[in-house]
């Protein structure tokens, strides 16, 4: 096993406390949970990378998602130039190496995911990823900023109407600690609610439901995989085409296909599921030293003779 | 090759992009969820709190009152003197008193006010340079003599501290809001807690100012719920929609109230410290939405700017008695819908019975 591959190897295997780690570094102020207070310092100027609700108590930074709405939603504003370039060099930096890494909301699917039970499949259900695009430009981009009162304000339509983070992380631990809240809350918290409810449910059933069909933020950062400096590499000396990776895969992405595909959340699993050692994670730009493998022009791979471009 | 192209533009891009934003930071630390930065960056321009006139401190320093009135007046004059001390560098003194360790450095009632001021000062002097540090050395030594002479008066007159008030109601003047308030002068504030059996009751003190309203007319907190058999008082900030959405019915409840002799009076967290710009949109948005009610700012390091910063939820309506105490629970969001409006009328009416 090569260098780059027992590192990428490592990185996966501590999936977990990574992303505990980051959970815990985005929410930081860990009492105000105990006073239903928020935290409202310096910090907040700062978006964290993942999906993590600002008016959770213990918040660190500022959701870029909600941070974004806020700013457009405002009479002042029509486009967030910051928010954007702070994702934009996010996606390059990393992609959605942060959904499968760094994201609060995502870990909470991940781990409700391994009670045990009945997991279903959602090979089936693709046409359902691209909803999450529209999410992304309605709720995200265009209605905050164009359906507006008469003095030009608009309502942060995703964190308003459908975000199950804000019910999570905000809402339900706010009102448990303060009567005022909790005696405010009404039909808007009964329907996102039942939002949290559902996603809970599918989450146990399925792999990152909300991930998959919903995120706008993990639909940016979707879009900026191609482009993203973190990509996942197969060595065509050592691949022998197995499929193995394409089966571990939770996003249904076939790495050696699309390596670079916009569902791959960069978890890693199939670096971990590659018999021969054959994948890794890889960092940085220029020309790739290997051609990435070409299956067969039918598409399916084949099992017992790989095929090497070199 | 083109991986490199995509890369190198979106890098450039996204770094003029982050760069334009530059400016953008503020609204968005403001906006991004209903909160307010007011306590945390704005420039305090506190010149003109205060009631008193700027009568020149050493012919004040070298009076000597004759009896209770002249002393409760000269206490008043100095207090605003200190007011003025403090508004002089009011950029600087924001530093220090947010520098200040609340749980640390608590002010003891007893302790010079003066003194404690030295003190924060020391603790915060990295922050400051040579000459900044002489002009709040010099301020601070100039507070602690006022101090001196409010200590003689209070020893002479102990009843020179309560701020003189017109009300006929028993109990009103003295226990609801003490004399210096704005915060600035720290331990004297406040001596609810001494008198606050005369009212029988436990309820917390609506949090004490000395401010303006957004015209520029003085507004102190004793006077405004001593006048008021009943005040609402709604928090709120410009660019919030459920905020800005219920002013309409605010104005209607505050022509309701006029008929019972209360009001409603509003607080946006923007304006706080006189923020001209904030004041001009605040204004601008009352104007569309109707309101006639007045808005009041303070300074964001009264005991009342502390009171709002530490508001999370926007809006947020308090109902006060002619006491100066908080009736009931703040309706936190909007009273514009059934439920709301009921449980802020409940509070109303008890709050005037």
């Amino acid at each position: 096993m090569d260098k780059k591959t027992s590192n990428s190897k490592i990185i996966s295997r501590f999936r977990g406390w990574i992303q505990g780690a980051a959970t815990l570094l985005t929410n930081l102020h860990l009492p105000n949970f105990r006073t239903g207070r928020i935290y409202q310092g310096q910090g907040k100027i700062v978006c964290v990378p993942g999906l993590n609700c600002y008016s959770c108590p213990a918040a660190s930074g500022a959701c870029p998602i909600g941070a974004f709405q806020a700013v457009v939603g405002s009479s002042s504003f029509r486009f967030s130039y910051y928010i954007t370039g702070f994702l934009i060099l996010l996606g390059v930096l990393l992609g959605r190496f942060i959904c499968g890494f760094l994201c609060p909301f995502g870990w909470f699917q991940e781990l409700l995911h391994r009670l045990p039970g009945k997991k279903l499949s959602t090979k089936k259900l693709k046409p359902l990823t691209y909803l999450k695009y529209l999410v992304l430009l309605l709720m995200v981009v265009l209605l905050p900023a164009f359906a507006v009162d008469e003095l030009g304000m608009g309502d942060p339509f995703f964190c308003k109407y459908l975000c199950p983070q804000g019910v999570l992380e905000g809402a339900i631990p706010l009102s448990l600690a303060n009567a005022g809240i909790r005696s405010a809350l009404g039909p808007l918290f009964r329907w996102k609610l039942l939002i949290l409810v559902g996603i809970v449910v599918l989450s146990i059933l399925i792999y990152r439901p909300f991930c998959k069909w919903i995120c706008p933020l993990g639909a940016f950062y979707a879009l900026m995989n191609r482009v993203s400096l973190l990509t996942i590499e197969a060595n065509a000396e050592t691949c022998i085409s197995c499929g193995k990776c394409a089966k571990a895969c939770g996003m249904n992405v076939d790495v050696l296909k699309s390596p670079n595909h916009a569902e791959c959340i960069r978890c890693g699993k199939c670096i971990s599921a590659c018999p021969t050692d054959a994948l890794h994670f890889r960092y940085g730009f220029g020309e790739k030293k290997q051609r990435r493998i070409h299956n067969d022009t039918n598409g399916s791979v084949s099992e017992n003779q790989p095929k090497h471009q070199i | 090759m083109t991986k490199i192209e995509t890369f190198a533009l979106t890098f450039v891009l996204s770094l003029s992009l982050a760069a334009c934003g530059g400016a953008n930071t503020k609204s968005v630390a403001t906006s991004a969820a209903a909160e307010t930065t007011a306590a945390a960056g704005a420039e305090s321009a506190g010149g003109s709190i205060g009631t008193g006139n700027a009568a020149d401190l050493a012919t004040l320093m070298a009076e000597e009152p004759a009896d209770a009135t002249a002393a409760a007046e000269l206490y008043q004059a100095l207090m605003t003197q200190e007011n003025v001390i403090l508004a002089e560098d009011s950029a600087l003194w924001e530093k220090v008193f947010l520098s200040i360790d609340k749980d640390q450095q608590k002010f003891d009632e007893g302790a010079d006010y003066g003194d404690y001021l030295l003190k924060a000062i020391d603790g915060a002097k990295e922050q400051f340079t040579a000459d900044e540090l002489a002009r709040l050395n010099a301020a601070a030594e100039k507070i602690k003599k006022i101090e001196g002479k409010l200590s003689a008066l209070e020893e002479k007159y102990p009843d020179c501290a309560t701020q003189p008030d017109d009300s006929t109601s028993a109990g009103a003047a003295g226990d609801s809001v003490s004399a210096g308030s704005a915060g600035m002068t720290g331990g004297s504030a406040n001596t609810a807690g001494d008198n606050a059996g005369t009212a029988g009751d436990s309820a917390e003190v609506f949090p004490s100012f000395e401010g303006q309203d957004l015209d520029g007319n003085p507004v102190d907190s004793a006077t405004l719920f001593s006048n008021n058999a009943v005040t609402v008082v709604n928090f709120w900030f410009t660019t919030c929609k459920p905020c800005v959405g219920e002013l309409p019915d605010l104005e209607a409840l505050h022509q309701e109230l006029a008929k019972k002799g209360g009001a409603v009076i509003g607080i946006n967290a923007f304006t706080l410290d006189s923020n001209a710009k904030e004041i001009e949109d605040a204004k601008s948005i009352l104007e569309q939405q109707g309101v006639t009610y007045p808005n009041i700012w303070f300074a964001s390091n009264s005991d009342a700017g502390l009171f709002t910063a530490g508001l999370y939820a926007f809006p947020t309506t308090y109902v006060v008695d002619r006491n100066g105490r908080i009736v009931g629970d703040p309706i936190v969001g909007a009273i514009s819908s059934d439920a709301q409006m009921k449980k802020l009328n409940a509070l109303i009416d008890q709050a005037l019975s």
